[in-house]
């Protein structure tokens, strides 16, 4: 049965790499990342994990030499940060390799973390998981080579972590034992990996299963389809894992401490964890209002908040990014997906933690309160900086 | 010319196209082990439908990070047998694909890139590159009263790729093909990188006629425009073509309409460019560069 080790979200990175038996990484070293990338280098020249690591002179050398690895059949990850994620988004776009990359989130405007680089990524055609702590990081490590490798997904995992409030931090984790591992996760088989032994026709065959139509607006509409298609699979790849290594995460999101509530707040990454407290206090004041914690960003859970709209009368959204010129990319959205449905709940935008500022239990609170009071009656402003 | 032929014909690329020819020249060398990429350009566009090989594509910046994957991917499946060739246009080897390039070069990643040289951006219409010659006219680079065509000589390319100390380095010209296909089927034993730069005459951006491509081909090496010369063991110099002597450049320059406007100084600049050039390439035949 796994040991348990304290260790930086970073180390969890690097630990869910190994024990997802990546073949090959490429990575180019930026704060708050840069770890990541010793401890590859680390595992690699130590004999722990056999893999080829490309040694890259850029972030988009990185992004598309891990593409060439995967297209050519090899399990491939990189990391990355903030500038450097946003120097891939040309190769990003588009992507359907099944690929899988950490984000260690770095705002724009500070060193500090804030999800505006990933949020930036948005309409890549990636599957977007964000985190709460290293436990969840190791483990979203694993679960996503299996999401990114399902046949009916075959699409690449950016896998979001809050810098330093993260990536610096050490918590106890668990790390399972490589042969459960092993069971869960079995080895990749590309398809579009060539073999000398292979015809032309043998590979265009397999091929076809994937990527297709360039050229024409199919293109869209199937690396559409896969994506939607992925929110059934990060269930159930969320539910086997909680099968087999005790732990699960809700898959698309997580309902925490809603039983009963009128209201809840939306929160995302860190900003959740720092929630889950202060839900837990207010419960026990007798004040109606829970978590939901987002954890897939992309494919959007637009259904099923739908369903949770018929629960609640009201959702808090906190966005710790923003879209300058319209607004919080959550709020935008969950305020989208709930236009058509009876007896709409009000949804109120909170913009907080940006460029890394600290969020704080207080300003949870004062935002779950304010959503509880617009359960209840019409409160202003909609939106507001925290 | 031995080697099963790879290319199907039909391509949709110019009549005269340099890149065409190169194509068959080159496949035919490599077989059918081979695994070739893609960045945009003409050869994307026009002709790699017509090369029925493993295939894949990239971002234009990203040619050179494409084929280290690949290689990288393979080997960690123990596939070392197969050719990884990066197949781009100068724009995608020179310019926009110049890091990517430098990077690959630096790790000695076994890939064999070969740069199909027609000096401007074609696929765009024909806009100056890193590799367009000095007084070219290309669209962005016209010729008239106060401009004189491109105002700067084209980059060193395989001087550039030389000095990352690689596994092979060297130019051809699509006509002496045995000396094209031969650098290919010698340097594609070698493990590392591997670089052949190949001039591709291009009649639509250069201006002559399509008959007239091995023409302007030959006469650029006879001139000593485009030499050609092999970089072996990281640094050993060796001319592979020497005419006792030179053509005057006037001939292979006067059938290109991007070189009519030309003054007689101008000419004669070019001329004794190329003249000083392959007194230095005489002088280092045959012997180590410095690293
Ligand atoms: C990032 C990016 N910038 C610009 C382009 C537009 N573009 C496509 S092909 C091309 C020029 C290709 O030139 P070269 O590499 O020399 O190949 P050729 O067509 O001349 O064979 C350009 C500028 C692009 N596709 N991507
Ligand atoms: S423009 Fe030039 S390089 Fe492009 S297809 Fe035509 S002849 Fe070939
Ligand atoms: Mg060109």
């Amino acid at each position: 049965m796994g040991h348990k080790e304290l260790m930086v979200g970073n180390k969890a990175v690097a630990y869910g790499a190994v024990l997802s038996r990546v073949q090959v990484t490429s990575a180019y070293p930026i704060t708050p990342q840069t770890t990541i990338v010793e401890y590859l280098a680390d595992f690699i020249a130590s004999g722990r994990l056999d893999a080829k690591f490309i040694e890259v002179e850029s972030e988009m050398s990185a992004q598309v030499s891990v593409q060439g690895a995967s297209w050519a059949g090899a399990r491939a990850f990189t990391a990355t940060s903030g500038p450097g994620l946003l120097y891939m988004h040309h190769p990003m776009m588009g992507c359907r390799l099944p690929i899988v990359m950490a984000v260690v989130h770095r705002s724009n405007k500070s060193m500090q973390p804030d999800h505006t680089d990933l949020m930036a990524q948005r309409d890549t055609g990636w599957i977007h998981l964000y985190c709460e702590n290293t436990q969840e990081v190791l483990d979203t490590m694993i679960m996503s080579y299996r999401i990114a490798e399902n046949d009916r997904v075959y699409l690449p995992v950016a896998l979001g972590l809050d810098g330093y409030i993260l990536s610096y931090t050490a918590e106890p984790v668990e790390i399972p034992d490589q042969d459960l591992v092993d069971s869960f996760l079995p080895p990749f088989k590309g398809r579009s990996a060539p073999h000398p032994d292979m015809t032309i026709e043998e590979w265009r065959a397999n091929m076809s299963r994937g990527a297709g139509g360039y050229g024409t607006q199919k293109a869209w509409i199937d690396h559409h389809e896969n994506m939607m298609a992925a929110k059934e699979v990060i269930v159930e790849v969320d539910e086997e894992f909680g099968k087999v290594f005790g732990r699960s995460y809700g898959g698309l999101y997580e309902e925490y401490n809603c039983e009963g509530a009128e209201a809840v707040i939306v929160a995302m990454g860190t900003i959740a964890s720092t929630a889950r407290p202060t839900i837990d206090d207010l419960r026990e004041e007798g004040k109606d209002v829970g978590l939901v914690k987002l954890k897939t960003f992309r494919p959007f859970p637009h259904d099923e908040f739908r369903e949770m709209a018929k629960r609640y009368n009201a959702f808090g959204v906190i966005d710790r990014n923003i879209s300058i010129g319209s607004g919080g990319v959550v709020f935008n959205e969950l305020r989208s997906a709930l236009y058509n449905v009876d007896d709409k709940p009000s949804v109120l935008g909170f913009h907080t933690g940006l460029s890394g500022e600290e969020v704080t239990p207080g300003m949870v609170r004062r935002i779950a309160e304010k959503t509880l009071e617009a359960a209840r009656g019409p409160v202003e402003p909609l939106v507001e900086w925290v | 010319m031995v080697g099963e032929e790879i290319v199907t014909s039909g391509s949709t690329s110019c009549q005269g196209c340099g890149h065409a020819i190169l194509a068959r020249l080159a496949f035919k060398a490599f077989g059918r082990k081979t695994i070739f990429t893609l960045v945009p350009g003409c050869i994307w566009i026009t002709l790699s439908r017509n090369i029925p090989l493993f295939s894949t594509g990239t971002v234009f910046e990203g040619g050179g990070a494409l084929v280290s994957g690949i290689t990288n991917g393979l080997a960690a499946r123990g596939i070392e047998d197969m050719n990884v060739v990066a197949f781009y246009g100068d724009g995608g080897t020179a310019d926009i694909g110049l890091q990517g390039l430098s990077g690959a070069a630096e790790r000695n990643e076994n890939v064999f890139w070969i740069c199909a040289d027609n000096q401007a951006y074609m696929n765009t219409g024909g806009q100056r590159s890193g590799a367009t010659p000095k007084y070219a006219q290309t669209t962005t680079t016209p010729a008239s009263y106060i401009r004189r065509g491109k105002r700067t000589k084209r980059k060193n390319l395989p001087f550039i790729v030389a000095a990352h100390d690689v596994a092979y380095v060297g130019t051809a010209s699509i006509a002496y093909p045995s000396d094209l296909v031969g650098k290919i089927e010698y340097a594609k034993g070698l493990k590392g990188f591997k670089f052949l730069h190949v001039q591709s005459p291009c009649p639509t951006g250069w201006g002559f006629s399509p008959s007239d491509t091995i023409k302007v081909a030959r006469l650029t090496v006879q001139s000593g425009i485009w030499p050609l010369f092999e970089i072996t063991e990281g640094n050993d110099f060796r001319l592979t073509y020497k005419p006792r002597e030179l053509k005057p450049v006037g001939e292979a320059l006067g059938l290109q309409r991007r070189f009519r406007h030309l003054t007689d100084g101008e000419s004669q600049e070019i001329q004794s460019r190329v003249n000083g050039q392959w007194k230095q390439l005489l002088e280092i035949d045959g012997k180590r560069l410095p690293y």
